[in-house]
């Protein structure tokens, strides 16, 4: 009386994840640090994901989901939900992140200068196979700056508002602990712009660049050029309940501004922040978002179409929830089906005739 | 004050799973969904530890339901022991403490995916239904802030017209499961993939009905005693599905909603779907009594 | 991988006021009894940083400061109204917040110290089979108050609680005065 494939639902489904976790083998602490340490940007990318910044439980969760990354990003929210809100951060300011890499297409070179920091971008993508010869492959060391860059940049934007080329920033009437929430409330539309930056920020990647290229490639009206893109650190600086701020560490960010047209004689901004260092993410998120206002209903950069689409946890989900037997759903529309059929043939058979079915009819 | 009173010893999950500030938000969207009987309520829906779609949204009202004394059945397509029936039914009662069972009379909560129990749930056992989409407008509104406008203007013109076009152009309402249903005279809700024949179950119902949609993040309920109007058109009843002949070839019972089971040779055999009814009349007829609930259904009509 | 704590007094003390008022709530003038008299352990059930509640007693409001919530000076601000002397006539909720017809569930919650007895009421709606009658110490003003407030489904919903018992009257039940 169960699902035919699996009669005996709970020795099945202990065997299938034993059958699973066998492959992976015994997990141990240093099979864990082992992933954080090697795969910084993997882990940046679960965390933003995530919502969870902790870089040795983005490893764990890798590991024992064997980089399954659906899965690893679902582990770690469901182990977010458990635990208690102890705190909300001050909001984090554009010139007080410790900027690794800070780079802007929209001009030669900005006040603060262009700051290339650790990149792939112009390196030749060629897979170091003499590694497995046996030859190990150790990065030569890097030479340093006659005069280091400086460890904090003014925001770019900041700049165009003072030339008059960006809006005016409208200063915010809300407090720190106002502004909504994504993990503690529902996602309604229209977002509010918290929301809808929040959302892109522990947005899918792999989602988030197929909207967003689908922009750029022209369904959505901005092509957008990259006012500013960054990389850095940021300190989570939280209020003591005697009344002092500190820092209680640091976490690793990305952002990105991304701009097109002119509009009210000022250029609009797309922005995009995540956890973590993903810049393909933040551009893709940015570029959305610069094509949210005015996006036709149901297009690709309407807030609502993109915001619920690359809800990782959510998509995934949903999508191998089809595995799940619907059997009793189909027995229904069958019966519909089958009386529906006899009717049309009594119908027939008594010389009436039906109206001609529409080539699609909406499923309730 | 002290960082002290804003932190807690650390544990690795909190009881029943959901932190504390998780079970309120969910006791309070709970409370207007009973308040205003078929009205989708959003809730922030925490991730749990299964896939959005496993039944994440009535894992949630559960688990905010759950203290050790309650007794939990969990049944998915009627089955006890369909996989993720199993699966949901343990986590629930590994993180709780509660107890689990097959049968319908000792469950304080019955959580479900796609099926009311044939037994009468009583005044004292909460049914908590999975729900993948909430919204009985999708079909024919996709925008879900514009259906939201709909709902609140109870402006059901467009369901209504799709019905309408469905018996003129198939001489019968073609909707399988999830039949819209008009709750209280007010909202229209979609009572889940449940067959038809499981809609009148919740009609002036004895027990609470709460249904939970995780990955859409919206949460209603059916107070006991409380309208529940399959939208059918004066002049077409409302038709279940047609089992009321079939019987089980397992256990004998007929007039049950029934599984189809297709035959290598040609046609069909049935087993009745609530699985547990089936085993019950199985033991009975093998001379261990095993006491069957009154059930809504009687001679394959329903006459609750 | 596992290890999940037992509940504490906190965890069970919630778990019960909630199982009173969710009953309370579906069925509308049945009594229900919280496990311990008062407000405090409803407002630990349901009220929490995320809130704004308002109370007429000092004791009250330290309860909604400590739970994080937003504490209202005005029963108009609030998601959660307690008042422990409340004006019988209703003319104090004038202003109760009745949610919209797009969100009702911005419709506050009103937890009232009102004995059970006295003016006798027949209910009826959603959770009550036919009807049924009780008694509640409010006068005849209030039930018009609410009647003119609560155009379904905006609206507002009571929890009547007379020492650690509990009626509750969601905006969908109809109160006719006997």
């Amino acid at each position: 009386m169960a699902y035919v494939a699996t009669r005996g639902g709970e020795k099945a489904i202990e065997q299938a994840e034993r059958l699973f976790r066998q492959d992976l083998g015994t997990i141990d602490a240093a099979r864990v640090e082992t992933i954080r340490a090697t795969m910084p940007y993997l882990i940046d990318r679960v965390m933003g994901e995530a919502s969870l910044y902790d870089e040795e439980l983005a490893a764990l969760a890798l590991a024992q989901t064997g980089g399954e990354l659906s899965e690893a990003v679902l582990v770690l929210r469901a182990w977010r939900t458990t635990q208690p809100r102890l705190a909300i951060a001050r909001p984090v300011q554009q010139h007080e992140l410790l900027t690794q890499r800070r780079i802007s297409a929209a001009f030669k070179d900005i006040p603060g200068g262009q700051i290339l920091g650790p990149t792939l971008d112009y390196s030749h993508r060629v897979l170091a196979t003499d590694v497995l010869l046996g030859k190990p492959f150790a990065p030569p060391s890097v030479n340093k700056a006659a005069s280091p860059a400086p460890a904090r940049q003014p925001s770019l934007a900041d700049w165009q508002r003072q030339q008059g080329l960006v809006a005016p920033a409208k200063a915010s009437a809300v407090s720190p602990e106002d502004i909504p929430d994504l993990t503690r409330e529902p996602l309604l539309f229209p977002a509010s712009r918290a929301h809808r930056l929040q959302s892109l920020a522990r947005a899918e990647t792999g989602g988030v660049l197929a909207l967003g290229y689908a922009a750029m490639r022209g369904y959505g009206n901005a092509h957008p050029t990259v006012n500013e893109l960054r990389i850095g650190e940021a300190e989570v600086v939280v209020r003591h309940p005697r009344g002092t701020e500190f820092s209680a560490g640091r976490v690793r960010v990305s952002q990105a501004e991304v701009t097109s047209k002119e509009k009210g004689g000022y250029l609009e901004l797309g922005f995009a922040a995540t956890f973590g260092w993903n810049e393909v993410k933040v551009i893709a998120a940015a570029t959305l978002d610069l094509n949210s206002d005015e996006a036709p209903v149901g297009s690709a950069v309407h807030e609502e179409f993109y915001l619920y689409h690359t809800e990782s946890v959510e998509a995934s989900g949903f999508c191998i929830h089809f595995k799940l037997p619907h059997y009793v759903t189909f027995q229904s529309i069958l019966d519909a089906m089958r009386d529906a059929k006899a009717k049309k043939a009594a119908a027939e058979a008594a010389g009436e005739t039906y109206v001609a079915e529409p080539e699609e009819e909406p499923v309730l | 004050m002290s960082l002290a009173t804003l932190t807690k010893d650390w544990a690795a999950t909190s009881y029943g799973f959901l932190d504390a500030s998780a079970k309120r938000e969910l006791r309070r969207k709970m409370l207007k969904a009973i308040a205003v009987p078929g009205c989708q309520m959003p809730y922030a829906s925490r991730e749990v530890p299964m896939a959005r779609g496993w039944g994440t949204g009535g894992l949630q009202a559960t688990l905010t339901l759950v203290n050790p004394n309650s007794v939990i059945k969990v049944i998915d397509q009627g089955a006890d022991d369909g996989v993720n029936a199993a699966s949901i039914r343990r986590f629930i009662s590994r993180v709780s403490g509660a107890s689990e069972t097959w049968d319908t009379l000792s469950a304080t909560i019955v959580q479900s995916r796609h099926r009311v129990p044939e037994e009468i749930m009583r005044e004292d056992q909460v049914l908590v239904l999975q729900v993948p989409n909430p919204e009985p407008l999708r079909g024919v509104e996709p925008n879900i802030s514009i259906a939201r406008q709909m709902h609140a203007d109870a402006d059901y013109g467009k369901l209504w017209l799709t019905l309408y076009e469905q018996i003129v152009r198939k001489g019968r309402i073609m909707q399988g499961a999830s039949y819209p249903s008009m709750v209280n005279g007010r909202h229209v809700m979609t009572p889940s993939p449940i067959p038809r024949w499981d809609v009148p179950k919740l009609n002036m119902a004895r027990h609470l009905t709460i249904l939970s949609a995780g990955r859409e993040k919206r949460l209603y309920a059916v107070p006991p005693y409380t309208r529940v109007e399959p939208l059918v058109f004066s002049d077409r009843p409302y038709l279940v599905e047609d089992h009321a002949d079939l019987t089980c070839r397992r256990s004998g019972v007929s007039g049950f909603f029934m599984n189809e089971l297709p035959q290598d040779g040609g046609g069909s055999v049935f087993e009745v779907s609530d699985s547990n009814l089936g085993i019950k009349a199985i033991d009975t007829a093998q001379g261990t009594p095993s006491e069957i609930g009154e059930t809504w259904y009687r001679n394959g009509e329903f006459s609750a | 991988m596992l290890t999940v704590a037992p509940p504490d007094a906190v965890e069970l003390r919630s778990n019960a006021t909630f199982e009173a008022l969710l009953w309370a709530l579906s069925r509308p003038g049945d009594v229900r009894t919280l496990p311990e008299a008062g407000f405090g352990a409803i407002a630990e059930t349901l009220v929490d940083l995320e809130c704004s509640a308002y109370a007429d007693t000092p004791v009250m409001r330290e309860h909604i400061v400590a739970s994080g919530a937003t504490l209202a000076d005005r029963i108009d601000t609030a998601d959660h109204v307690f008042l422990s002397a409340p004006d019988t006539t209703g003319r104090q909720l004038a202003g109760i917040s009745c949610g919209s017809a797009v969100y009702p569930d911005d419709g506050a919650t009103l937890v009232v110290a009102v004995a059970h007895a006295g003016q006798r009421v027949r209910l009826s709606g959603p959770g009550i089979k036919d009807t049924t009658e009780i008694a509640l110490a409010v006068l005849p003003g209030f039930w018009a108050m609410r009647e003119m407030l609560c155009l379904y489904p905006e609206g507002f919903d009571i929890f009547f609680v007379d020492g650690d018992q509990v009626i509750g009257i969601p905006r969908s039940t109809k109160v006719e005065v006997l």
